[in-house]
């Protein structure tokens, strides 16, 4: 993959005298240093603002700034998530989650289907020891949804690091159990001559590694969960392009997109 | 959440005591801390490690498994993919998010559902095909590109001395 043979030696060399680490390590602990600066300055799950936010961040940028407008016309409020890669699953748990504070129905099918994802995660070759926590962790958070439907509760869940990264985890877990389940489907998605199993240990299980369309499709089908995904993107037109996940669904939630990274929408 | 590594690293010494895998003996130094463990490695059959026994040792985080353990040799060794000091340097053993070693797209990364056992099937594979790509000890890399000879008798030395002979 990589073309090490025609990497320059001085460079390395010259890193190590800046840096006195070897190139790699200095490129981890710059890394390192991002990441923690990322994490000192957002929360895993913010408070719901007022979209006005948005347009003072862009407010130098016209192709921005036209799209939320646009934006504002169909929606209020931004509850916005850390960019650790992580985004997608953290926005789309948090929102599902908080829409079943209040649908009763919907929640009762939703235990239905994680109690018995574990088992069929199992049987898709999973270790069951290191599902467990993963799945018991899952259960105790959807269970307290039944037990005290509180906003406030579920935004301290959602903060509450070891906890919210169990949960993305687990939804890591459903999105790679239904890409082998229906591995004849989404091979065709899949780009780099992988196998959809190569796709799901490099790009889906691991932390931090950011999520594309086939993650999206693969986790909203699993759970039969609608999504609309409004797209704050460059393209022309000084319209917010929508599409909703899974094809055909009635959107329960909306994520806002803008390349790189995923926050909650709502009206 | 250093409750749940605690949990998970206990599963899994159980797993690896019911039911070890090949060439490998792995658990806590002490069962008074699971986050140390010592693992011994057996160099891998037909190869220029084999016949050595190698001890390891594994430092766990205490976030553990989303974040992957640090492993080194105790035992002298001389590899492509292990640092002077012993570090080893493999795909599986990077924390998620991306990584600068350029290692294959093929490579296996990190995840909260790897495991020890995993981790060490992983090193028993890298002494039987070093990666020449990934330079953490770039003398042993030249050596194994231009001077096979030599590597295998150096090689030879370190199994007679893990053995202690």
């Amino acid at each position: 993959m990589a073309n090490k043979d025609v990497k320059p030696v001085s460079m390395d060399q010259e890193i190590e005298q800046l840096t006195g680490m070897a190139r790699d390590e200095a490129i981890l602990a710059h890394q390192d240093k991002i990441e923690k600066e990322i994490k000192e300055s957002t929360q895993l799950v913010s408070e719901k603002m007022p979209l006005s936010v948005l347009a003072d961040e862009f407010k130098s940028d016209p192709v921005y700034c036209q799209k939320i407008d646009d934006l504002l016309t169909t929606h209020r409020f931004i509850r916005k998530t850390r960019g650790d890669g992580n985004c997608f699953f953290r926005a789309f748990g948090f929102a599902y989650f908080e829409t079943l504070l209040t649908d009763k129905v919907e929640l009762h099918r939703f235990i239905g289907i994680a109690k018995k994802s574990k088992e069929e995660l199992i049987l898709l070759g999973f270790p069951a020891f290191t599902l467990e926590d993963f799945h018991d962790t899952f259960m105790e958070a959807v269970r307290s949804i039944q037990d005290k439907p509180s906003l406030e509760n579920l935004v301290e869940t959602y903060c509450d690091q070891g906890i919210s990264d169990y949960l993305v985890v687990y939804f890591r877990l459903l999105t790679s159990g239904e890409l082998q389940k229906r591995a004849d489907f989404y091979q065709d998605f899949i780009e780099g001559g992988r196998t959809v199993k190569e796709f799901c240990s490099q790009e889906v299980e691991p932390m931090s590694k950011e999520s594309d369309h086939i993650h999206i499709i693969a986790l909203t089908n699993a759970l039969e969960v609608g999504i609309r995904v409004a797209y704050l993107d460059r393209g022309e037109g000084g319209k917010v392009n929508c599409h909703d996940f899974y094809e055909g669904c009635i959107p329960q939630t909306t994520l806002l997109y803008r390349p790189g990274h995923y926050d909650i929408l709502y009206s | 959440m250093a409750g749940s590594a605690l949990k998970r690293l206990m599963a899994e010494y159980k797993q690896l005591t019911v039911n070890p895998p090949e060439g490998i003996i792995a658990g806590p130094v002490n069962e008074e801390n699971f986050f140390e463990w010592e693992a011994l490695i057996t160099g891998p059959e037909g190869t220029c490690f084999e016949g050595g026994v190698f001890q390891t040792e594994l430092k766990f985080p205490t976030d553990y498994p989303l974040n992957p353990p640090k492993m080194r040799f105790k035992t002298e060794m001389f590899h492509p993919n292990i640092y002077a000091d012993g570090r080893v340097c493999i795909s599986i053993l990077h924390a998620p998010g991306d990584d600068p070693m350029g290692y294959e797209s093929s490579a296996e990364r990190w995840s909260p559902v790897q495991s020890v056992e995993k981790i060490l099937l992983s090193v028993i594979s890298m002494l039987a095909e070093p990666n020449d790509e990934s330079g953490a000890n770039v003398d042993a890399s030249k050596m194994w590109r231009d001077d096979r000879e030599k590597f295998y008798r150096i090689a030879g030395e370190l199994v007679r001395k893990s053995l202690s002979l």
